[in-house]
């Protein structure tokens, strides 16, 4: 028995047959092709780069959004080191002048480059030698990404990988086919952990020399709690970890009880939690959490396809399948948000001093009409079974509303005329994120159906601050004053038109704020599925009477530090239980 | 065909982000254009080609271009320079 220790970031136990998945140690032979084979190893070779370039997309995108522009930048950089294809000719070069596999091709320019690179004195520019060294493997990766996922020896394995594409560990682990996961390295796996969370599959991170320490069939004990690996368990060792795994299932038991409860307060006052999802498999465990409808489907992660952001056709079969999945439940689908980083691959967009300030969103897309109709006639086509609602991002001015009105009616009866209607109108909701559009709502009870509010762009255009920016960030609160009216001004607005409204940023998902927004009197609020479970849990303990009379008295108070002290004091000292840790185990 | 040196001012030098804003603006020239630094010359629209060159802050560099919009060319990029690539104020 021996074990490893790492650093745990998604909880659970399991035990289970050891699969490693090695991509550095890969041997590749010169293995030379026919001449008439060249032109599908060619085709071979354009799929793994197109693949690939799809891959960094989603990963940046993913590392921007969750740990900032700088971390980002290392697959900013080895994107567009694919996208300006200057490496992928050399590659291709060889394949055509060497008739040699796409695989031995990529490993020669890796050699050369790197050769090249590690020359360099300079120690930040030679750690650019690593990105090629990166792109390469995840190039001969995607060669063979097809084998691996239907390989059928990937079946209720734990994946012990130093990396591993994290496409192929989302399909991987979306089919369940992986029971945990244990990597050597932290780095790029980001998004793989938060699938992994989402599906409650225990994983390990930064279990160093796991790859080579553990070889395959190896039985592992893999504790997602306190980040330990062990491999080849001792009979005792099993025996208390199965008493461990037992607890643990105890307290996930209890929680689950927490979901089985009417979504009511102590004091009988209703509300309604809902999930915010980017991937459409994501819709799968959103139930089992509780969550009645999704919030906020973001389609970004869609649009980074570029066949499905050109194909009406395969989005219209998305968002109807989860739709249906969802019936009767609302299914919110917001259009593509994108255009606040950098222009996508094929849209051509000028490089803007200001993005944040600039053209995104529904901004862009009025511009780029066409990908923008595709879009809209597929959420109006997909929506047969009448539970769709569709949300547009970062309206500016009712001018606006009234072009996308009118760009819907056209899509509308385009898809009248070719009798794909089903008669069903989609609800039109608009995203409250500009500050100036509280000051709107007034006038838009013929206009709008509902609204959303976005809280974490709200407070960056309220507050004039970038939170990412770890010079400014101590600025952005949720218990400034300004926000605290704001929230206040946009329920009282929306109701007295008659509007319904979800708060879908992230100030719906934690403890205070959610307590906060519901003490102020809203009711639906979406959030980050894993989150449901807690704030549920939080919302069946307390009165709604009680946190509305706490949630007044902060009109009252002229600083964020004050607000958020009263607010926090006075809510735990009548449910001290608010807080409770997991038991421990 | 036209030359200009000038001296990297930036702190980073030609680093990651600063090389893949030079590339996407060299690209938008018809002319073709190189870097010239110590004794390497790359072609200026490639990010692979500009980061071989590990130019850092002191030195000088040579843009090259040559072609229709040559001069254009040479002064944009000279003054992406001078504006150290805009990441600092």
């Amino acid at each position: 028995m021996k074990q490893l220790k790492g650093k745990p970031v998604s909880a659970g136990i399991i035990i289970g047959q050891a699969l490693v998945y090695n991509s550095h140690k890969q041997i590749i032979l010169k293995e030379k092709i026919p001449k008439e084979a060249v032109e599908t190893e060619i085709d071979r070779f354009n799929n793994s780069v197109k693949f690939t370039k799809a891959q960094l997309k989603k990963i940046y995108t993913n590392l921007l959004k969750t740990m900032g522009k700088e971390s980002a930048l290392i697959i900013e950089t080895q994107y567009l080191l694919v996208k300006e294809g200057n490496l992928v000719n050399d590659i291709r070069n060889i394949i055509i002048n060497e008739c040699t596999k796409a695989e031995w091709a990529i490993k020669e320019i890796e050699t050369k480059y790197v050769e090249i690179f590690r020359k360099i004195p300079d120690l930040t520019f030679r750690e650019r030698g690593n990105d090629i060294s990166d792109v390469m493997v995840r190039l001969i990766h995607n060669l063979k990404s097809n084998k691996v996922i239907t390989n059928p020896d990937i079946d209720n394995v734990i994946l012990v990988a130093d990396d591993i594409p994290p496409s192929i560990a989302a399909n991987l682990m979306s089919q369940g086919k992986i029971l945990g996961l244990v990597f050597n390295e932290g780095g790029e796996t980001a998004h793989t952990v938060i699938l992994a969370r989402t599906l409650e599959i225990p994983t390990i991170l930064n279990a160093e020399t796991a790859t080579e320490v553990i070889t395959n069939d190896d039985i592992l004990v893999v504790d997602g709690l306190n980040g330990e690996v062990t491999i080849n368990p001792t009979k005792s060792f099993l025996t208390k970890t199965l008493i461990k795994k037992e607890k643990y299932q105890d307290h996930k038991e209890k929680l689950k009880q927490v979901m089985k409860l009417p979504d009511i307060t102590r004091d009988n006052h209703p509300f309604h939690l809902l999930g915010n999802i980017e991937l459409a498999f994501e819709s799968d465990i959103l139930k089992s959490y509780g969550a009645k409808g999704i919030g906020l489907f973001r389609t970004e992660f869609l649009f980074m396809d570029q066949d499905i952001a050109q194909s009406s056709e395969q989005q219209y079969l998305i968002y109807k399948n989860i739709a249906q999945k969802f019936y009767p439940e609302p299914v919110v689908i917001r259009t593509f948000d994108v255009g606040r980083d950098k222009a996508s691959e094929f849209i051509q967009k000028e490089v803007e001093h200001n993005p944040a300030l600039g053209t995104m969103a529904v901004r862009l897309f009025l511009k780029e009409r066409d990908l923008f109709k595709k879009q809209i006639t597929a959420i109006l086509r997909a929506n047969e079974t009448g539970n769709i609602k569709i949300l547009f991002p970062m309206v500016t001015e009712i001018e606006e509303i009234y072009t996308i009105k009118t760009l819907l009616r056209q899509c509308r009866e385009d898809l009248m005329k070719e009798k794909k209607f089903h008669g069903k109108d989609v609800k039109f909701g608009i995203m409250i994120e500009i500050p100036a559009v509280v000051k709107l709502i007034k006038y838009l009870k013929d206009d709008v159906d509902f609204f959303s509010i976005g809280t974490n762009d709200l407070m960056q255009y309220l507050l004039a601050v970038d939170r990412n920016n770890s010079s400014v960030s101590y600025l952005s609160s949720p218990f400034h004053p300004a926000v605290i009216e704001i929230l206040f001004e946009i329920l009282e607005e929306s109701t007295r038109i008659g509007k319904e409204v979800t708060v879908c940023g992230e100030m719906a998902g934690k403890t205070f704020t959610a307590l906060m927004l519901l003490g102020m009197g809203y009711t639906r609020f979406s959030m980050n599925p894993l989150a449901i479970t807690e704030i549920k849990r939080i919302f069946t303990r307390i009165h709604f009477s009680y946190v509305k009379k706490v949630v007044k008295q902060l009109l009252k108070m002229n600083s964020k530090s004050e607000i958020e002290e009263y607010l926090i004091e006075t809510l735990l000292k009548k449910y001290p239980d608010i807080f409770i840790k997991p038991p421990e185990f | 065909m036209i030359k200009e040196t000038i001296e990297i001012i930036n702190k980073l030098g030609l680093h990651a982000r600063a090389s893949a804003k030079l590339s996407h603006l060299a690209n938008s020239f018809q002319s073709d254009i190189f870097l010239i630094y110590h004794e390497d010359r790359v072609n200026a629209k490639s990010l692979l080609g500009i980061l071989t060159l590990a130019a850092s802050v002191g030195n000088p560099i040579t843009i090259e271009a040559d072609g229709k919009d040559e001069k254009e060319a040479v002064q944009k990029i000279a003054e992406m320079f001078k504006n150290k690539f805009d990441e600092e104020s």
